[in-house]
């Protein structure tokens, strides 16, 4: 896989992430890296083989449906929030 | 002119009634709720939190995959799916890309047309986001909320088509019992993807994407709307962009959105919080059980019964439909059908439909009083109303009726009474002489002191018999 500045450009934007030209350039040198590293893996084959989901082998992991009083409430969440207006979170225009 | 074949697919998003939220152990009904007020830290993806699967979701989505007549696959897993947006404060969404639970099926629509069903999958919805011109405000009262999206194989070439579609897919999982179906408060909301080709095409056109209709009829609007818009592109020489638009109702027109993100800009990963689910055939089995009967099997139950058009409409509420099918007669059915249909779904009535139905044994009586004509088609009426009436609900239908004055007199000995009486009376005289010398008029006037002397309650065909024979 190829690593380039439009590369980083593109993952940025769908992180939402404002990125100054130094860390652009410090980050395609640190992705390219990465992959060149993960690509060793490429030798190997592995057509057939399932992904692996988890290590644990564990499964059918739930809870009974019942509502549940929660360690923080709706006052101390919104607070969290950079700007409430009427119990909602305000954010820059979306659409 | 080139003739265009639309091709249609539907993605449908249901909300599933569960108590709790699908990850989170919070009240899902947040219905008449202040914003934000059914959320938890799960909701709000902070740091350290970790989902929970709700075990309830498990045989919902099997029943919901029932109604959708497909196979169910024991083994299904959840993966992540990331976008930023506000209305999903951790990033990314909990769903089933690679192994959902629910394979392929499909949907029969009234006309008998069958719909495929691609597969559905279980999966968290996001918050709410209401657009004001500077700034959008965002409720997460719905973040987490369990869904299951249904998504359709291209099978639909018509708007009608779309429209029963998704009509058909409200009705089957409400009589499934797995969501409220409540669409004014997007319980169920449909994206529609569209392309046109030429006919006899061996190749799709390129698609549109229309998102988040929330009914029948503006799913059936914007595939008139998107064929002609697409169809006057292609006219022209132009091309069709894949994109994805939005739908106004009020100018019943779609623009462009935004082009649609390729599958790899969501980076789906699988969701490792959330270990797999290994279903057993019992637990399929438990569920197919406990699967309340679906609109085609009253279809076919009512069919020699019913005319169309009224099953059709009174589909539409399943308690009706129940009360129906436990009735068993088929002249009760067809009577009480009726009733339905003039009484309660009469305007001014509609209300009564969130109250409990009358029981089998009253509707049964009052079908019994009717026939035996102990009570008028008017009479019968009233007396039903008095079914929702709180005072009056508990009541057995001849109480009911007597109470209000409605039987009518039958009893032939004591209508001869009532009607010797009348003829006794000198006021009547001079009618019954008119009567005899022929004016067979007069027999209207006689007929109705008789229904004054009875209050009514004498039922007119007999009272009209008996004095014919009296004159004679």
């Amino acid at each position: 896989m190829e690593v380039n500045q439009e590369t980083i450009g593109h993952l940025a934007k769908l992180s939402n992430f404002a990125l100054s030209k130094e860390q652009s350039l410090a980050l395609e040198g640190d992705l390219r890296s990465i992959i060149g590293y993960i690509s060793q893996l490429d030798e190997l084959d592995t057509d057939g083989i399932e992904p692996t989901y988890q290590v644990f082998e564990m499964e059918n992991i739930w809870r009974p449906d019942e509502i549940r009083p929660q360690e923080a409430d709706r006052e101390q969440l919104l607070a969290l929030t950079r700007e409430v207006r009427d119990y909602q979170i305000k954010v820059p225009k979306v659409l | 002119m080139t003739k265009y074949i639309p091709t249609i697919g539907i993605e449908c998003h249901v909300q599933l009634c569960t108590k709790t939220k699908l990850f989170s152990e919070v009240d899902n009904d947040a219905r008449g709720k202040e914003p934000n007020s059914c959320v938890s830290p799960v909701d709000y993806g902070l740091p350290g939190m970790l989902p929970r699967l709700n075990q309830e979701a498990i045989p919902f989505a099997i029943r919901a995959g029932l109604a959708l007549n497909s196979q169910i696959n024991l083994e299904s897993r959840f993966d992540r799916k990331h976008y930023y947006y506000p209305d999903l404060p951790k990033g990314y969404q909990i769903t089933q890309l690679f192994h959902p639970i629910i394979g392929e099926g499909y949907v029969e629509l009234p006309d008998g047309t069958k719909v495929r069903v691609e597969h559905a999958h279980l999966e968290e919805d996001a918050g709410k986001s209401t657009h004001e011109s500077a700034y959008s405000l965002i409720d997460l009262n719905r973040a987490g909320t369990p869904l299951i999206e249904i998504v359709s194989m291209p099978d639909i070439h018509s708007a009608a088509h779309a429209r029963d579609y998704t009509k058909e897919l409200w009705r089957v999982m409400t009589y499934a019992g797995v969501t409220f179906g409540d669409l004014y408060n997007g319980n169920m909301r449909f994206d529609v993807n569209i392309s046109i080709a030429p006919e006899g095409s061996s190749e799709l056109g390129t698609k549109t994407e229309i998102k988040n209709l929330n009914s029948f009829r503006s799913v059936e609007r914007v595939v008139e709307y998107e064929i002609k818009r697409q169809t006057k592109l292609l006219e022209k020489g132009e091309t069709v962009i894949q994109e994805t638009r939005g739908w106004n109702d009020a100018t019943g027109e779609t623009t462009g959105q935004r082009s649609k993100e390729g599958a790899a800009d969501y980076r789906y990963m699988p969701e490792p919080d959330i270990p797999p689910l290994r279903l057993s055939a019992d637990d399929v089995e438990q569920a197919r059980q406990n699967l309340p009967k679906m609109p085609m099997w009253y279809r076919q139950q009512f069919a020699e019964i019913l005319p169309t058009d009224l099953i059709e409409v009174l589909l539409d509420y399943p308690q009706l439909m129940r009360k129906l099918a436990e009735l068993e007669d088929s002249s009760a059915i067809k009577k009480v059908a009726n009733l339905f249909s003039s009484v309660l779904l009469a305007e001014e009535n509609t209300s009564l439909l969130n109250d409990e139905l009358p029981s089998k044994t009253q509707l049964l009586d009052l079908v019994a009083m009717n026939t035996k004509n102990e009570l008028s088609s008017t009479g019968t009426k009233e007396v039903f109303l008095k079914f929702f009436d709180p005072e009056m609900h508990y009541k057995d239908t001849h109480t009911i009726a007597k109470e209000l004055g409605v039987v009518q007199e039958n009893d032939l000995g004591a209508l001869e009474a009532i009607v010797d009486a009348v003829l006794a009376k000198p006021e009547t005289q001079q009618a019954q002489a008119d009567y005899k010398a022929g004016q067979e008029k007069v027999l209207g006037f006689l007929v109705g002191q008789v229904m004054k002397e009875s209050k009514g309650k004498a039922n007119p065909s007999s009272v009209q018999e008996i004095l014919r024979k009296k004159l004679q």
